[in-house]
């Protein structure tokens, strides 16, 4: 027996040696990703599960009632106009967003004295919660004793109920995420503006191209690669936007500015309506993944495994 | 990477245009900094003061206290201020260390072993990156609630599961990071091979390649990852407000969304003065971590926004 422990450690070392860089992987990746199947894995598959089932409260039983879910989802309007304002309303906040956020990129990118502070402030909205600063913007917009109202009210205006109307319920959730987002815009931008060859700017100016010309003929087409990075991301952000909606106007006046990630939330917490809620979230998982795929395709000369995985949510 | 660092696009003298630049970057940088200077100087007044007043741009108290930050630390009789906030904070650590500790092995692993189906799993998690979040909200409402032989549960049902205890917080830590692992992998992928092996050869065991010679040279990385993951959990309020009721498990943001009008309804009047406590609570140290770390937050940004 003495002698048999050596040869077996010997054997067991060579194969150790042998399979060394897929063992040490094995230690690592193994248990990380086991729990990530438990914690986000199994949950997204039962996700894609549950929108075929009639689901109601938690301790309901659940029955199997195929696209049930789905045909309602297109028969009663309360669904498909959330999703419609989801979407309309998402490229509004990131069609305002990327265009802010792209002139105060040309700015930033100009020599100033001082232009690493600007970018500090632009980009401090950014790291505030969202629930605080929400409340914020509310008692701004308080209809009594609102900031802005009294400040109507000391030049002799009508104070506006904001609150009441669909026009400017809308016109806040906007100013809100363009608040939020426009630093985070800007900072990429720029980043975009510096990766451009300076030496194109200088060949542009020896065949006396003006400044406009130089921003049509050398930045536009140098920003490409990162304009369909900025424009997927915040496309895809703004589309589940549901914070600013809920705390701002609770998705008021009547529904009027419901979104669909806000419909989803209220149809599992609120109503406990588990299929329809599950339903929703993978018409909203298709419309995500759509986007993602094709910003994927357009991005398939670079190398696949260093492009860029989109973040989760905005 | 630094942007600053790069040579700039125009290389002109001060001019018109410098001026114009000026007053618009600073002029509407104030103005995205107004509601941030509103909450501070709201910070001090007493709540009764706060209802009474009528508001304007810049509300001066008559009497300023410094009661609305004393409590976050001290708690109050009517609040448990100091529970939300030690709530968040030993949240946020928790979550930040697992960021840490998961996405540098997990980039390490990537960019460094070789293994069989080693590109196939990259990106298969890369993929799963792209679904929303969205959809796995409520099944991880029901994981929780029948998570078995837990919180009074006969193996899936019966009681409460895990819901409303701290397992909500903790669950998620040992799981891979998969925007981590992306960004340590690219970041070690430009540190040549042969460092790992120089190191061998002078007698370094792969665990202190990994933690003596690799991860010191990541740290803007590892500090990106850091920030955002802190800021991301110091600020969430989903994760609290779905999956725990009872007071003493809230954090900040939960604490707040509690008041807001989103829960008082339409009929109630929210409690802003103490609305505007936490949110000072829940703001003040994250513009902290702001203007201590910008640097790796630009940086990063920058590296996260171009390819390669």
């Amino acid at each position: 027996m003495e002698r048999a422990v050596p040869f077996k450690q010997t054997k067991l070392k060579r194969f150790l040696v042998k399979r060394r860089d897929g063992l040490i992987a094995a230690a690592i990746l193994g248990p990380m990703i086991f729990w990530w199947l438990v914690v986000s894995g199994f949950p997204t598959l039962f996700g894609f599960i549950l929108g075929f089932f009639e689901w109601i409260g938690i301790q309901g039983h659940p029955k199997f009632i195929g696209l049930g879910n789905y045909a309602r989802f297109f028969e009663d309007p309360q669904y498909y106009s959330a999703l419609w304002r989801s979407v309309w309303m998402g490229a509004l906040v990131s069609g305002v967003t990327l265009l802010a956020g792209f002139g105060a990129a040309l700015l930033m990118n100009m020599p100033l004295f001082g232009k690493g502070i600007y970018r500090s402030i632009w980009y401090i909205p950014a790291v505030t919660s969202t629930v605080a600063t929400t409340q914020i913007f509310n008692i701004l917009l308080d209809p009594t004793n609102g900031v802005i109202n009294n400040f109507l009210k000391s030049i002799g205006r009508d104070p506006v109920i904001w609150q009441f109307s669909v026009g400017w319920s809308v016109f806040w959730i906007v100013m809100y995420s363009v608040w939020k987002g426009v630093g985070g815009a800007a900072l990429i931008w720029l980043a975009g503006l510096q990766s451009v060859d300076e030496s194109l700017y200088e060949a542009a100016e020896i065949d006396g191209a003006g400044r406009r010309q130089k921003l049509r003929y050398v930045t536009i087409p140098g920003l490409k690669p990162i304009a369909t990075y900025i424009v997927i991301t915040s496309l895809i952000g703004a589309i589940q936007i549901y914070e600013q909606v809920m705390f701002i106007t609770g998705g008021g006046p009547y529904g009027k500015t419901e979104v669909l990630v806000f419909r989803i939330y209220r149809d599992a917490f609120w109503d406990f309506n588990l299929g329809m809620a599950g339903a929703s979230s993978l018409i909203m998982a298709v419309i995500v993944f759509t986007a993602t795929v094709l910003y994927y395709r357009r991005s398939t000369k670079a190398d696949r495994s260093n492009t860029i995985p989109l973040k989760k949510g905005a | 990477m630094d942007p600053a660092t790069l040579p700039s696009s125009k290389t002109r003298k001060p001019n018109s245009s410098h001026i114009i630049a000026h007053l618009v970057l600073a002029g509407v940088g104030l103005i995205l900094f107004y509601p941030l200077i509103f909450m501070i100087l709201s910070g001090f007044f007493t709540k009764d003061e706060f209802t009474t007043t009528v508001l304007g741009f810049f509300p001066i108290p008559r009497h300023a206290t410094l009661d609305n930050y004393l409590i976050l630390f001290q708690g109050s009789s009517d609040t448990s201020t100091q529970t939300y906030f030690l709530n968040s904070l030993y949240r946020t650590l928790y979550s930040t260390f697992f960021a840490m500790l998961t996405s540098f092995l997990a980039g390490y692993a990537f960019a460094r072993l070789k293994f069989k189906g080693k590109d196939a799993l990259f990106l298969t998690l890369l993929a799963t990156q792209m679904i929303p979040g969205t959809i796995a909200l409520i099944p991880t409402y029901l994981q929780l609630a029948r998570w078995p032989f837990a919180g009074g549960n006969d193996v899936f049902t019966g009681g409460t599961g895990l819901l409303d205890t701290w397992w909500v917080y903790l669950l998620g830590g040992p799981a891979i990071n998969i925007m981590g692992m992306f960004l340590v992998k690219q970041s070690l992928e430009k540190v040549p091979f042969e460092l790992d092996e120089a190191a061998k050869m002078d007698g370094a065991g792969t665990l202190r390649v990994i933690f003596q010679i690799l991860l010191p040279l990541q740290m803007p990385i590892m500090a990106f990852i850091a920030i955002t993951t802190a800021l991301g959990t110091w600020n969430d309020f989903a994760t609290p407000f779905f999956y725990t009721t009872s007071d003493h498990m809230q954090t900040l943001p939960s604490a707040i969304t509690r008041l807001s009008s989103a829960a008082v309804g339409p009929g109630g009047s929210p409690n802003y003065p103490m609305i505007i406590t936490l949110g000072l609570g829940t703001t003040v140290p994250a513009l902290l971590i702001f203007f201590l770390f910008q640097k790796y937050i630009v940086q990063g940004l920058a590296n996260t926004g171009i390819k390669g």
